[in-house]
């Protein structure tokens, strides 16, 4: 099976329960998907405050990025999936991983 | 600056921006009903009328045309949404959106038949029945079902203040209406399919909004909304027009004729205005949630009243201005919120 749909994947990425700071799934999601680039890469990032906003992750952690690592001076965050969030990837035939 | 500050900062941020794509939305929407209008007095729209009115009717013959009238802008929306994709290099994310049809894409194509052939097509009847001003103002009833339908549906949190805002934004919405409708029904005649289709116009968006949110939750919004006028595209020219073609209506004929400058142009810039405001609408809901997207991009149904008065010199009645002007209100009262409340959106 191909690519699914961006939001999907990070989902997926979510299912094992553990907290992911937003970098780390931009930049995997980056590499998967070959889209370099800012504008890319902040798209990506709306993705998961789409899905965060929608209910389905939710925000557990913010440090400063003082190195960097995504954007110097904004913030960065740290996301577990919610309950709804685990409905709606089981709506999309996601499986636990 | 300290974490809390910069989190704060953050959230403002969020949601001016989702207030901001609602906002551009109702003025695009607000737009759209010039070229709506103009449309109808535009070959081969006004000889299709004519011609099909001369043996069925006047009523019949206007929602028959209001359907050529809906595909072809459905077919300069998609077209329009297409190149948007293209700039922002989303075929990819299409394609893997259209693929994953059970869990995501039906809800697009669930939208399209709430947005089609109900909301868009009550308007263009509203239109040209009435005329483009009640048809923008009847349809700001919508958020009262989408809110509704998104409470019930999947949870979304209304609040008070919210709440007051979409009220006193519908207290518009009926002022508008009901002064239309007291006038016509002292001068005797009401336009009944006009009114119809001024409420299809509110029913049809109020539920297309809480629909499409169950896909947009799953989806990237600009993969959705073109998913969604591909549906509506399917909808009309593979099935609507097609069956009341065998029933004898001359679609094919008149649909082949509207490929003329002036025609072409017109439905181009309902296709450019009507797919932006789409594209703002839902970029909207998943930053502001369905029920505040919609409030704000009720202010739609002001903007068209200024421009179909700035571009047609119809100057409106008092009972527009007055619903209007409660619709602005409404539409602050909600703009205004504490921001620290949407923090999260819906319950975990």
């Amino acid at each position: 099976m191909g690519l699914r749909p961006i939001k999907f994947r990070i989902l997926e990425l979510f299912l094992d329960e553990k907290a992911h700071w937003n970098y780390e799934i931009v930049s995997k999601i980056q590499n998967e998907y070959d889209m370099q680039g800012n504008f890319k890469r902040d798209s990506i990032n709306f993705d998961i405050l789409e899905l965060a906003s929608g209910g389905m992750l939710k925000d557990v952690e913010q440090k400063v990025d003082e190195e960097g690592i995504y954007k110097q001076g904004f913030l960065l965050h740290r996301y577990m999936i919610t309950d709804f969030g685990k409905t709606r990837s089981s709506d999309a035939c996601l499986r636990y991983v | 600056m300290d974490l809390q500050s910069l989190k704060k900062q953050e959230n403002k941020r969020k949601i001016s921006k989702g207030y901001m794509w609602a906002f551009f939305c109702a003025i695009f929407w607000g737009i759209w009903y010039l070229p709506g209008t103009v449309v109808w007095v535009l070959n081969p729209f006004d000889e299709m009328y004519s011609a099909i009115a001369a043996i069925r009717g006047d009523e019949i013959s206007l929602v028959i045309t209001a359907v050529l009238i809906t595909a072809f802008n459905a077919l300069t929306v998609m077209l329009a949404l297409m190149l948007w994709n293209g700039v922002l290099g989303k075929f990819g994310e299409l394609k893997r959106t259209l693929k994953e049809f059970q869990p995501c894409s039906k809800w697009f194509f669930m939208a399209s038949i709430f947005g089609g052939p109900m909301a868009i097509l009550g308007s263009f009847i509203a239109m040209g029945f009435i005329g483009g001003a009640f048809a923008a103002v009847a349809a700001l009833l919508y958020p009262v079902i989408g809110s509704v339908l998104a409470y019930y549906w999947y949870g979304e949190k209304i609040s008070k203040r919210a709440a007051l805002g979409i009220g006193v934004i519908i207290l518009g919405g009926i002022t508008i209406f009901g002064g239309g409708l007291l006038k016509d029904l002292s001068g005797g005649s009401v336009p009944w399919i006009g009114y119809l289709g001024g409420l299809m116009a509110a029913a049809g968006w109020g539920i297309e909004g809480a629909v499409a949110g169950k896909g947009l939750d799953i989806s990237e919004p600009d993969a959705g909304l073109t998913l969604r006028f591909v549906g509506e595209n399917i909808i009309w020219w593979l099935l609507i027009v097609p069956l009341l073609a065998v029933v004898g209506y001359p679609m094919y004929s008149f649909a082949l004729e509207a490929f003329e400058p002036m025609t072409l142009m017109i439905l181009i810039f309902a296709g450019i205005t009507f797919g932006f405001c789409y594209v703002c609408w839902y970029k909207s809901f998943p930053l502001i949630g369905v029920g505040r997207g919609q409030g704000i991009g009720n202010l739609y149904g002001l903007f068209s009243i200024i421009f179909i008065f700035l571009f047609f010199g119809e100057a409106p009645q008092w009972t527009l201005l007055l619903g209007g002007a409660l619709c602005v209100i409404g539409s602050f009262v909600m703009f205004t919120e504490d921001t620290s409340e949407l923090e999260t959106l819906r319950g975990d």
